[in-house]
């Protein structure tokens, strides 16, 4: 019986010539992704975990049973409850975000085992297709319980079936970047840039939020996700490295497009959690700095190891650290029922906070929550005002990435309407509109929220909107977490400044 | 007839869909987007409207100043 050290190395670099086909109908360039390059290329990939199925299982089997005993000790129902408001409404985010989506990297790393160009690289994404299962089975195990207690928490297996704007923009990124994918871009848009970079905001960010706020079950979970998450993101680099030495332009490309899309998402998805759904005295850092250390950073980094140039956005990309994620809170917390989740109005102790962490515009963004708050007062506290202290008109949405035209800053906003192949586009900047540019077959067709309203496909009226098509009821949809009775409300104007 | 259009007022943090029509004034316009972006932001007396980087004389109807559906106008201060 051969040693392991003498079968793993065999099991794992399985590769032969064939001859009954040709290498590229085994391999064909639309699945397997481009430059379409024979096996001489790849057969050097390598990674440097080389876990035999055996290993991966009894691994595995280890983390799930201390996620369980985590989950029995302080995971139940009570403990929850227990959890501050404005950080409960942030689990409700990731609950529904994250499980699906995760179920979508299932899909992609799947196409990486069966059309990734080496062996070895078809095993690691095999082990990977496995991690990403266990990412959506793990969430939704722990969270779509808590709709016994709150039915917002539906939305952990609802969110991805619903046509919801929030849903849709998630859906436009993740079946892009997952479901529709090729091997190669896949695993250079998913392992290099998402799971080396971005991932951090979710598995270090919010673990470390998570257990500022006493939910040690989240801090869990999302640090267990994040061992799987280092050892499949390894598959990518050798990746990379391969395509950069036949087509560096086509690298860079691909860097740069995912890089935007990647912070376009997780800006609102994690800068949200920090900067304002976790109870201030519970904030560690702030989204940009968290941003600047453990995000930008480290993609320099990585950028640097592979002798690729910082994206040609990268000067906006560190301005909007400043302004975007705040554009979209309050944008969101004004047309907050749309959404599945409860908001808080930041306080003046928050804003001050704010302030100091955001001195470049928050002069602005002081001067929206001040009218907000002035609207609250004027109409008075209470459930049954809750939508008179709401956005009435349909806001507007990206034609590339499907979220808000909240780019920019108040006072210039960076939207821009483009006409292409005689049809009428906007973005929410530049660089939403240099990716529908280079790949307009790609996206061209999507309608965002606000073309299918004008189709008729969509109802005009906002309570239609909301429970015909977003799938909200009056239980679920968004309120103000407090119902505007704040004790604050009542002071004076100034108090923030 | 209807014009569906993209207003940005300024101050505002998001961008608003505004149903005009053909014989609205640019001022009436103004107005419009300010009504609809009230909760976020305070309405002013002195406004201008901005488009294709040009300032509009307000008296203009939405059809005279060439508006087209989904094209997008400014609502600016002073």
């Amino acid at each position: 019986m051969l040693s392991r050290e003498e079968w793993l190395p065999l099991a794992r670099k399985l590769d032969w010539d064939y001859s009954y086909v040709r290498e590229d109908e085994v391999f064909p360039e639309v699945i397997s992704g481009r430059p379409w390059l024979p096996h001489s290329e790849w057969k050097d990939w390598e990674e440097s975990f080389k876990t035999s199925y055996r290993e991966y299982v009894d691994n595995q089997y280890e983390k799930d049973m201390a996620v369980q005993a985590v989950h029995d000790a302080v995971g139940r129902i009570e403990n929850v409850q227990k959890l501050a408001l404005p950080w409960l409404n942030s689990l409700k985010v990731h609950a529904a975000a994250l499980p699906l989506a995760e179920f979508t990297g299932v899909i992609g790393n799947l196409r990486g085992a069966r059309f990734g160009r080496d062996s070895a690289w078809r095993t690691m994404a095999t082990f990977g297709a496995l991690d990403e299962y266990r990412h959506t089975q793990i969430p939704l195990l722990l969270f779509h319980p808590l709709l016994r207690v709150d039915s917002q928490f539906d939305w952990a297996h609802k969110f991805y079936h619903t046509n919801n704007w929030f849903a849709v923009a998630a859906r436009h990124f993740f079946d892009e970047l997952t479901v529709g994918q090729n091997a190669i871009e896949f695993h250079i848009a998913t392992n290099v840039v998402l799971e080396t970079g971005f991932t951090n905001l979710q598995f270090v960010g919010l673990a470390s939020l998570a257990r500022e706020s006493s939910d040690h079950m989240f801090e869990r979970m999302v640090t267990s996700i994040q061992t799987d998450e280092a050892r499949h993101a390894q598959i990518g680099h050798p990746v990379l490295a391969t395509v950069m030495k036949h087509d560096p332009k086509y690298v860079q490309y691909l860097v740069d497009k995912w890089f935007w899309r990647n912070w376009r998402l997780f800006s609102i998805l994690t800068g949200l959690s920090i900067d304002y759904l976790t109870a201030p005295d519970q904030r560690p850092y702030s989204f940009k700095e968290f941003m600047e250390e453990w995000i930008i950073d480290q993609f320099l980094r990585t950028l640097d190891e592979f002798g690729l140039e910082k994206p040609w956005y990268w000067d906006l990309l560190l301005d909007e650290l400043d302004i975007y994620h705040h554009m979209i809170y309050a944008s969101a917390y004004s047309y907050r029922a749309t959404l599945w989740f409860n908001f808080v109005i930041p306080g003046p102790a928050e804003r001050k906070w704010l302030r100091q962490k955001y001195p470049k515009y928050w002069d602005d963004m002081d001067a929206v929550w001040e009218q907000i708050s002035e609207r609250w007062r004027t109409v008075g506290p209470g459930p049954a005002n809750e939508l008179a202290v709401h956005g009435t008109a349909m806001p507007t949405f990206c034609d590339l990435c499907q979220l808000p035209l909240s780019a920019g800053t108040p006072r210039k906003n960076t939207a821009r309407v483009l006409v292409h192949a005689d049809r009428k586009y906007i973005f929410c900047s530049e660089p939403c509109q240099w990716i529908f540019l280079h790949e307009p077959e790609r996206y061209a067709n999507h309608k965002d929220v606000v073309k299918r309203v004008l189709s008729g496909e969509a109802p005009a009226q906002l309570p239609d909107l909301l429970t015909e098509y977003f799938n909200l009821t009056p239980d679920t949809w968004g309120k103000d977490a407090h119902n505007g009775n704040y004790e604050w409300l009542g002071a004076r104007k100034d108090s923030a400044a | 007839m209807p014009v569906p259009l993209y207003g940005f007022l300024q101050g505002d943090t998001v961008g608003l869909l505004i149903l005009a029509e053909d014989a609205d004034t640019l001022e009436a316009l103004a107005q419009k987007l300010q009504a609809a972006a009230s909760l976020r932001v305070a309405a002013k007396n002195r406004v201008r409207v901005v488009y294709k980087d040009k300032t509009m004389d307000p008296t203009l109807t939405v059809a005279q100043a060439g508006f087209e559906a989904l094209d997008r106008f400014d609502v600016l201060s002073g």
